[in-house]
């Protein structure tokens, strides 16, 4: 198990390593400067900022100062238009809570919800129930987060007023909740279908399973079975779904955020593009490949854990 | 003369004569009738078994609809996808057919006008004025808000079926040639990504080992590449554009048709109708792609139509953030980002494309759900 764990963050890191190559490339290939939108600077100017940031070396000497920058040192830089002369972890920081946390809880919420929905839909299997909740499901996991960020905020907030139109990040207590639900409310749909079809097929398999007949004959009720065996035996895959699941809902959260006006990470992304941030935009990336790949890794390495049966390496535990 | 085995005598068989044996049958009618009807193969049953699914049929109908509207919506109108009405701009839509019904009859509500200003026909020319409502006298002047034609009321010559925008461009021709550009996007990054993931899925499953092993490396870390760093990467080096949207699609929508197809490969290839091929001299081309890859067309064509819905997806979720076409090309993405500006205001501008999205992802789905069930009925429902 430690060999493989090991193996495993050692990909990662490869991983994350190719992915901050690739994007000091894309950057340093670009064409044009990065002081070429800046009109006030003179040519001379332009030369001695080049030169003291190594611009005018050759890659190779580039690419061994980016990474003694962040490897050795730990510095990503500091941000160039967005928030001048901040360093770019701490323009970051302040964004990334607002975005996990949106996150966070529209995953927590789904969870129950496709749960139970899940459970109803295959004890009810091919019934009025299950065709609605199954309804449901296509059309929470069809339709786009975002369609249904814009459905609520004309409704629910223009038309009848019920929360704020958009997120409120000054706000404290009850303004700055109510003004979280419409976002969070729009970002859980999809994870609620995706939860209730998953659990829904793995279900019905269980439910007509060999060792279901059995817990029957010995003289449980259909209850006392359904609860005891089959539900335990359909949670154990529903951990590998929910976390990558997060991933996801980020993604989706990029847009989201724009409708809500949300001050996260997402709308930082497309304003440190636009405006050529560059140092910004590399560790805006890291962040998001980190918590893709850590996802990922939580995910094989929680296959072993969770359910024995599929431990990798034959079984044995070096 | 007589034979004998183990000293145990007998007699030798007089050799069979044909009188011997009689023709049983030979006079008798077969029981079993004949086949009437033409064999059915794999694609002709699962035709047959999709045809039964209601809802399968109805999206693949839907489909067809909003495909071939994406061809023929643009030429329906006299305007050009860019071509701009400065006077026009944000006008409602007005469809004729609909308009007796109240909806979509080219009218929008005035809010607090002056209500002696009614009778100004330089401000109201004659007609325009459909309803008064809400009469009210606020600091002594009585005010109304007015339901009008707005056609009437900006002197508009025009009829745009489903309104203009901010530019006063038609957006009944935009949305189709959104449409189009979006159902294109998909198409095509779908179709390349099945011939990608089919050629190296094929090559790994059949030749197998150290050159599967490293492919199948290949193929995890590119996987493990988030699809916003990808896009985000190929539009800081190339821009925005349609270029950089299907790049962004391809760099690792291939992969699941690759593993699939290692999969099925790795199922077939020991069988014994291989094993024949390659006795009898067929090269390795032949094999994989006449004897072992038909065997996976089910499964792939099912992949291909959920990477439909997921393509049209991250094409207008970059849209929404910014990252879209370059103007004034129309994406549904573009509109839908271009009428989130003024939803408040105008909610008719992100509706359509709305509809149209939704119609499009759900469509797809449970065609491709219908698909699946069809070619492979032992894992209907999950």
């Amino acid at each position: 198990m430690m060999k493989y764990f090991f193996q495993r963050v050692l990909a990662l890191v490869i991983t994350l390593f190719i992915i901050l190559t690739v994007a000091f490339l894309v950057i340093r290939l670009m064409p044009g400067s990065i002081y070429d939108s800046n009109e006030s600077l003179s040519a001379e100017m332009v030369k001695i900022l080049e030169d003291k940031y190594h611009l005018n070396d050759p890659m190779i000497v580039q690419y061994r100062y980016f990474l003694e920058d962040i490897i050795v040192r730990g510095d990503w830089g500091t941000s160039v238009a967005v928030q001048p002369r901040v360093p770019v972890w701490e323009v970051l920081g302040s964004k990334i809570p607002v975005t996990l946390q949106l996150n966070f809880i529209s995953l927590v919420i789904a969870m129950p919800i496709g749960i139970a929905a899940g459970i109803f839909a295959a004890i009810y299997q091919n019934t009025k129930v299950d065709y609605v909740i199954s309804f449901f499901v296509v059309l929470f996991i069809s339709v786009p987060s975002f369609i249904f960020g814009s459905l609520l905020q004309y409704f629910l907030a223009y038309k009848l007023g019920w929360f704020p139109i958009i997120y409120n990040a000054t706000g404290v207590g009850m303004a700055k909740y109510l003004s979280m639900v419409l976002p969070i409310t729009a970002l859980t749909f999809s994870p609620v279908a995706r939860v209730t079809r998953y659990l829904r097929g793995e279900l019905i398999e269980n439910l007509s399973s060999e060792y279901m007949l059995l817990a029957r004959t010995k003289g449980l009720t259909q209850l006392q079975a359904t609860v005891r065996h089959s539900m335990r035996n359909s949670f154990v895959p529903l951990a590998n779904i929910i976390i990558p699941m997060f991933t996801n809902i980020l993604t989706g959260s990029l847009v989201v955020e724009q409708i809500f006006s949300v001050a996260g990470v997402g709308g930082l992304l497309v304003a440190s593009i636009n405006s050529s941030d560059h140092t910004l935009t590399i560790a805006i990336l890291i962040f998001y490949s980190l918590i893709s790949l850590v996802t990922i890794l939580i995910v094989d390495l929680s296959y072993g854990l969770i359910d024995p049966r599929v431990r990798i390496g034959g079984g044995s535990y070096d | 003369m007589t034979n004998s085995i183990n000293g145990i005598p007998y007699e030798s068989p007089r050799p069979a004569r044909e009188d011997d044996f009689e023709l049983l049958q030979l006079g008798a009618d077969l029981k079993d009738a004949k086949f009437e009807s033409p064999p059915i193969g794999f694609f002709k049953d699962a035709t047959l078994r999709l045809a039964k699914n209601k809802a399968a049929v109805a999206a693949l109908v839907i489909i067809l609809v909003v495909s071939a509207m994406a061809v023929f919506g643009p030429m329906m109108t006299a305007y050009a996808f860019d071509q701009q009405f400065v006077d026009y701009q944000n006008m409602p839509p007005r469809i004729p057919l609909l308009a007796p019904l109240g909806i979509a009859d080219g009218s929008r509500v005035l809010e607090n006008r002056r209500a002696d200003g009614l009778s100004d026909t330089e401000k109201y020319p004659e007609g325009c004025i459909l309803k008064v409502m809400n009469r009210r006298t606020v600091n002594g002047v009585e005010m109304v808000d007015v339901k009008v034609d707005y056609y009437r009321y900006s002197g508009c010559e025009e009829n745009f079926l489903l309104g203009s925008d901010y530019l006063g461009r038609d957006l009944w021709t935009r949305l189709w040639r959104g449409t189009r550009v979006s159902l294109f996007i998909a198409v095509f990054s779908v179709v390349t990504n099945v011939i990608i993931g089919v050629i190296y899925g094929s090559v790994a499953g059949y030749y197998g080992g150290k050159l599967d092993m490293v492919l199948m490396r290949v193929c995890e870390i590119i996987q493990s590449f988030p699809r916003v760093v990808v896009a985000t990467l190929f539009i800081m080096f190339f821009g925005t554009g349609i270029f950089s949207i299907i790049m962004s699609l391809l760099i690792s929508g291939w992969i699941q048709t690759a593993r699939l197809v290692r999969a099925q490969f790795y199922r077939f290839k020991g069988r014994e109708y291989v094993l024949a091929a390659r006795t009898m001299g067929v090269r390795d081309r032949a094999i994989i792609f006449r004897h072992i890859l038909p065997n996976s067309l089910g499964p792939i064509i099912t992949t291909m139509m959920i990477a439909v819905p997921q393509a049209i997806f991250t094409e207008s979720f970059l849209a929404y953030i910014g990252l879209g076409l370059k103007a004034p090309e129309p994406s549904i993405g573009v509109l839908l980002s271009e009428g989130q500006k003024v939803l408040l205001n105008f909610p008719y501008q992100s509706l359509f494309p709305g509809i149209v999205i939704s119609a499009l992802m759900i469509s797809f789905n449970l065609f491709g759900n219908g698909l699946r069930d069809a070619m492979d009925p032992t894992l209907r429902g999950t």
